[in-house]
């Protein structure tokens, strides 16, 4: 094969699916869609011991919602997701970020949990996790427990999950009647559909014409997406319709810890991180004054 | 000839359904991957991790104890037992072998050979092979590689040149001096390339019982066969293409020249057919597919009327470490170093030199994309310096349609052209004015909106002789195309084409030109690719040459037919020729139609009634011609002045972009190209190339590059890195053609395969650089990337 030899284990059930893990010593992967970890696993960047398949696991396809929560099984494809009327009325940010995932193709394949679970900084459904203060929930042999998409993205490419551990299903916060959010997603990339160089997701509340709550993530720019507190904390209280006070924006920069590579320098990431939280809270921000 | 032909024409310029596409669309196409032969070894290879470094030892121990693995071949092996790849140019110390000796030369280039019976074993047992490098620091920058002493990519050459040419044409200085205005500038276009989907294959095997080194490769290379045996030490008559695989994609980088001579040479020594099928990551790091990468400094001298006088241009282009046929796409544009414009005088110094990149070989064009960039820019930078409208100088300078054939200062003839005409058309296509409109309304909103004008020409149907222009040694004179159609006792006819076909429909157009000269439907006629023992003489597909070549080649050959059938119909007639009319196939008294001999008959007569025949006569109904190059067979003058291709054909293309100034990011949102190849023998191929041409060359334009770090390390061997457009990117066209047939081939055609690819960046940098035009920056190197054009709104000159 492409990939260095490994074990193959198709598992039919999640139970199935965290004893394959326990057993694996933590050289087993999970393969959900495949759109990232096929590719890896055919470079020999990934040389896991044992690939576990899960896309026969019926528990983990679905969207379900409750009064205050969108749940999507890790195993739903990005696909499902994105014309989802629960998703598009009840998390309209991630919606919107489903816009900029890959392409059909991918989509078709790619799973939100695989996006989660792999957490790419650059990636658009971590991204939206993390504005929405989704919490992600894992299982092993013992049981499961749910961690904040904060405390889930702890570096590059790494995450909260320990090895036992399967991401069983991502939960969003939903929208709520009766309470003003507006969202918005931007993002730069030189074509349609790769990975942001710069992608920021913004979710705002407003009581009348006032922010009172706001979450910004930005991706692309540090070694997780990441969310500026003094940032947000300079949305609040304020009407936004004049665009976002330059006090509030000058203190991107020093959020962000971007990098530089053959696609843009650190400087235009950190110039266009601030652009674009500019247009995304502006637009949030009419969007909800046009809704109220 | 005929300005509007059509109406005389039942099958050539008709919308037909091109044939190839079948198989293509049913998923029955046999490429290099699908020939499986019994008992068929597999290769991997063993990629050098550093861009340049000594090789002090390789250790294949491990990877020989695996079980199914058959053999590791080294660079020290074939050395032993084969000679270097030659690639044309008089520089003998720069030795180019398929697996390093003795020092590595780039990031990724090939050290070893896996061979094992399956391609995954081979796969894992080139990871236990040892090697002990010791680093070297490596040269990367081409201005660098041209100063160096010390640091050089061979060693044994004694600098990092290739190649210094110098070439004055005209009273340059004195034009400098009588000039009104001067200006200067630099662009530089990035190191780029066609991508195709199917990577490079080859299959080889040999046959021992006749002492024949069968090949089945993804190959469109010139030269190919002679190469491999003379690097392999075989009889030229020992090597056996097979044509009829398909290749899938290609536009020049098809060369696997290294892959062949590796699978010919071990096929031999293990006598077991060996196959190797590069996957993507070798293809984009080490399989020898990167193109042109240019810097051009140039300078103009024109008069206040925005006339154009005279240019000084030095290109210096980087070859990588090992330089195949790239330096001499520094010399096809010679050929129209003018574009279409009249220009009085032209100073040329090309410059080729090696750096520790891979190596770069002939892409769409064959190094005219990167000069039409150059001279486009030359044209809208003195209409800018002038204050005068872009299309009003272009048209100033055009050569008018009443002055073809037209020579210009290198040498080369024009063969016809109207870009007048041709320009304007596309202006209609793109609706210029409310284009205008829409420009300045989108300003008047505060975005940043352009409009691009660029035309370019399309040399086609080249004769090498660029080669002796960089080679006194080598006097070839020719590039010629043989055809063969055979008619068999029941009439049906069969063409053969000599060449493998990468997707340029030559069986469409082999097809298409016998039934319009013998008068019989195109579908009905068969067309096969013969093995190259069996092959007419041919130069392969390359240099937008096939319509050209292989038309006129082709055309010829159907009139030897109908020339023998006149005699047979004379002969049984009892009519003089003058007095008989050949008409689809059948052969009339023309003063009594009534009596006349059928195809068939003339086919059977020939083939098996050889009492029927004139005395003396040839048996059976086939023929062959070889085409030579119009305007070929001469060897420079003393200035270097000589014609080199004898078509070209001419595009204009219209842009409107506009740049999101938060981002720098480009966005076409129209584009309209007037197109003009002379006669278009099937107008839905001619459409898929320049379409086709227009989605590559906005890929040069705004996202493909092969990046190296400075420290040489390859930073795009994944599409994720090396960014080509997608549909998404490519916007709808509005093209228009124009017919200005060329006099020197079979039915005006002329060729079509590179002009959207030589207009489109041209065009596209034209337009980013009218959008960013009121902010007071333009952006001069390719690909224009978003953090370098928000850079310079930003007022930034350095750390972008």
């Amino acid at each position: 094969m492409k990939p260095a030899p490994f074990d193959y284990a198709l598992a039919t059930s999640i139970d199935e699916a965290t004893s394959y893990l326990a057993d694996g010593n933590g050289e087993a992967i999970v393969l959900a869609g495949g759109q990232t970890l096929m590719p890896m696993l055919s470079m020999r960047l990934a040389r896991p011991e044992l690939v576990i398949d899960i896309n026969g696991v019926d528990e983990l396809f679905g969207i379900e919602e409750t009064d205050d929560s969108v749940i999507i099984k890790a195993c739903t494809r990005q696909v499902t997701a994105l014309h989802s009327e629960i998703v598009k009325s009840r998390v309209p940010l991630l919606h919107k970020a489903m816009h900029f995932v890959g392409h059909f193709q991918t989509r078709n394949r790619g799973t939100i949990g695989g996006s989660v679970a792999h957490s790419d900084p650059a990636a658009e459904i971590p991204l939206a996790a993390l504005a929405l203060d989704s919490e992600v929930e894992l299982r092993n042999v013992n049981g499961s427990r749910r961690v904040a998409m904060a405390d889930y993205v702890v570096g590059p490419l790494m995450t909260a999950r320990e090895p036992d551990e399967l991401l069983v299903a991502v939960h969003l916060p939903a929208i709520v009647p009766g309470v003003t959010t507006a969202t918005s997603f931007h993002e730069v990339s030189e074509r349609h559909g790769d990975f942001a160089v710069v992608a920021v997701a913004a979710h705002l509340t407003f009581d009348g014409a006032i922010c009172t709550k706001a979450a910004v993530a930005f991706g692309g720019v540090d070694d997780t997406p990441v969310r500026i507190p003094e940032f947000e904390t300079g949305l609040i209280g304020e009407t936004l319709a004049y665009g976002v006070p330059d006090a509030a924006l000058d203190l991107i920069s020093d959020g962000i810890n971007p990098g530089s590579d053959q696609h843009a320098s650190a400087n235009y990431r950190r110039r266009v991180a601030r652009t674009l939280a500019n247009r995304a809270v502006s637009e949030a921000a009419a969007d909800a004054r046009g809704g109220a | 000839m005929n300005e509007h032909p059509g109406a005389n024409l039942k099958f050539v310029s008709r919308k037909r359904r091109v044939r190839e596409d079948k198989r293509f669309v049913t998923g029955t196409a046999v490429f290099a991957q699908d020939v499986n032969l019994p008992n068929m070894k597999h290769c991997a290879v063993v990629q050098s991790p550093y861009p340049r470094a000594k090789i002090l030892s390789i250790d294949a121990s491990l990877a020989l104890a695996m079980e199914g693995v058959r053999y590791v071949l080294t660079g020290d092996e074939f050395r032993a037992n084969a000679n270097d790849m030659k690639f044309g140019l008089n520089t003998p110390e720069v030795k180019w072998y398929p697996l390093a000796v003795d020092m590595t030369r780039y990031a990724g280039e090939w050290v070893a050979v896996v061979v094992a019976d399956d391609p995954y074993t081979a796969e894992d047992a080139a990871e236990l092979v040892e090697v002990d490098y010791e680093a070297l620091k490596p040269i990367i920058d081409p201005e660098q590689a041209y100063e160096e002493k010390d640091r050089l990519v061979h060693p044994a050459h004694g600098s990092n040149v290739l190649y210094d040419g110098h070439f004055y044409w005209g009273t340059v200085d004195e034009d400098f001096v009588a000039a009104e205005e001067r200006l200067s500038y630099r662009v530089r276009w990035g190191r780029s390339s066609t991508v195709p989907i199917e990577t490079f294959g080859v299959v080889a095997r040999w046959d021992e019982a006749v002492d024949i080194l069968d090949v089945w490769a993804s190959i469109q290379m010139p030269n190919y066969v002679e190469l491999l045996a003379a690097t392999l030490r075989i009889p030229l008559n020992c090597v056996r293409l097979h044509q009829d695989v398909d290749v899938g994609g290609s536009y020049g980088v098809k060369r696997g020249i290294k892959h062949s001579v590796i699978v010919g040479y071990l096929s031999r020594l293990l006598r077991a057919p060996v196959r190797m099928i590069e996957d993507r990551l070798i293809n984009m790091a080490s399989g020898d597919a990167h193109g042109p990468d240019r810097i051009f400094d140039t300078q103009v001298a024109f008069n206040r009327d925005g006339k154009i006088l005279s240019l000084k241009i030095r290109a210096l282009d980087d070859a990588g470490a090992y330089p195949g046929r790239a330096p001499f796409q520094l010399a096809k544009p010679i050929s129209a170093i003018v574009g279409p414009y009249k220009i009085n005088s032209v100073q040329y110094d090309a410059i080729s030199v090696l750096t520790n990149k891979t190596g770069q070989v002939p892409v769409r064009g064959f190094g005219q994309s990167p000069t039409n960039y150059m001279i486009e820019t030359a044209v809208d930078k003195v209409a800018r310096h002038l204050n005068l409208d872009r299309i009003e100088v272009r048209r100033r300078n055009f050569i008018n349609h009443d002055e073809f054939p037209y020579q210009i200062p290198s040498g080369s003839k024009y063969d016809s052209g109207d870009y007048h005409t041709v320009l304007q058309k596309a202006l209609d296509a793109a609706n210029y004015d409310e284009l205008i409109n829409r420009r300045d309304a989108a300003r008047a909103e505060g975005r940043l909106a352009g409009i691009g004008i660029g035309t370019c020409l399309e040399p086609g149907g080249g004769n090498n002789i660029f080669e002796y222009l960089m080679n006194p040694s080598a006097e070839i004179t020719t590039f010629s195309e043989g055809a063969e159609i055979r008619v068999d006792p029941d009439g049906l006819v069969t063409g053969v084409v000599g060449t493998t076909t990468s997707g340029q429909g030559h069986e469409t157009l082999v097809a298409t030109i016998i039934g319009e000269e013998l008068g019989i439907d195109p579908d009905d006629i068969r067309v096969v690719h013969a093995d190259s023992l069996n092959a007419p003489i041919t130069r392969s597909p390359v240099a937008s040459r096939m319509a050209i070549m292989l038309g006129s080649s082709t055309a010829a050959a159907a009139q030897k037919i109908i020339a023998k059938a006149m005699k047979i119909a004379a002969y049984n007639l009892q009519e003089p020729e003058d007095d008989l009319e050949y008409v689809d196939g059948s052969v009339f008294v023309r003063r009594d139609p009534v009596r006349k001999l059928t195809w068939r008959e003339i086919c059977f007569i020939a083939h098996k009634a050889y009492h029927k025949m004139p005395d003396d006569m040839e048996p059976g109904l086939q023929a062959q011609h070889v085409f030579q190059v119009p305007g070929g067979g001469q060897l420079p003058d003393e200035s270097q002045r000589v014609q080199i291709y004898p078509c070209f054909s001419f595009q204009a293309h219209i842009p409107y972009v506009e740049i999101d100034p938060g981002t720098g990011h480009v966005k076409i949102l129209d584009y309209a190209i007037g197109h003009d190849c002379g006669t278009m023998i099937n107008p839905d191929i001619v459409r898929g190339m320049v379409i086709g041409g227009l989605a590559h060359g906005i890929g040069a334009a705004l996202y493909e590059k092969f990046a190296y770090r400075p420290d040489g390390q390859f930073e795009s061997a994944t599409f994720a890195d090396y960014l080509m457009p997608s549909v998404y990117e490519v916007p709808m066209v509005k093209d228009v053609d124009h017919c200005t047939p060329s006099p020197l081939t079979s039915h005006g055609q002329k060729g079509s395969g590179e002009g959207g690819y030589l207009g489109a960046p041209a065009a596209i940098a034209s337009a980013v650089n009218d959008a960013l035009h009121p902010m007071g920056v333009s952006i001069h190197e390719l690909p224009m990337r978003s953090y370098l054009i928000e850079n310079l709104l930003n007022g930034g000159k350095t750390d972008p």
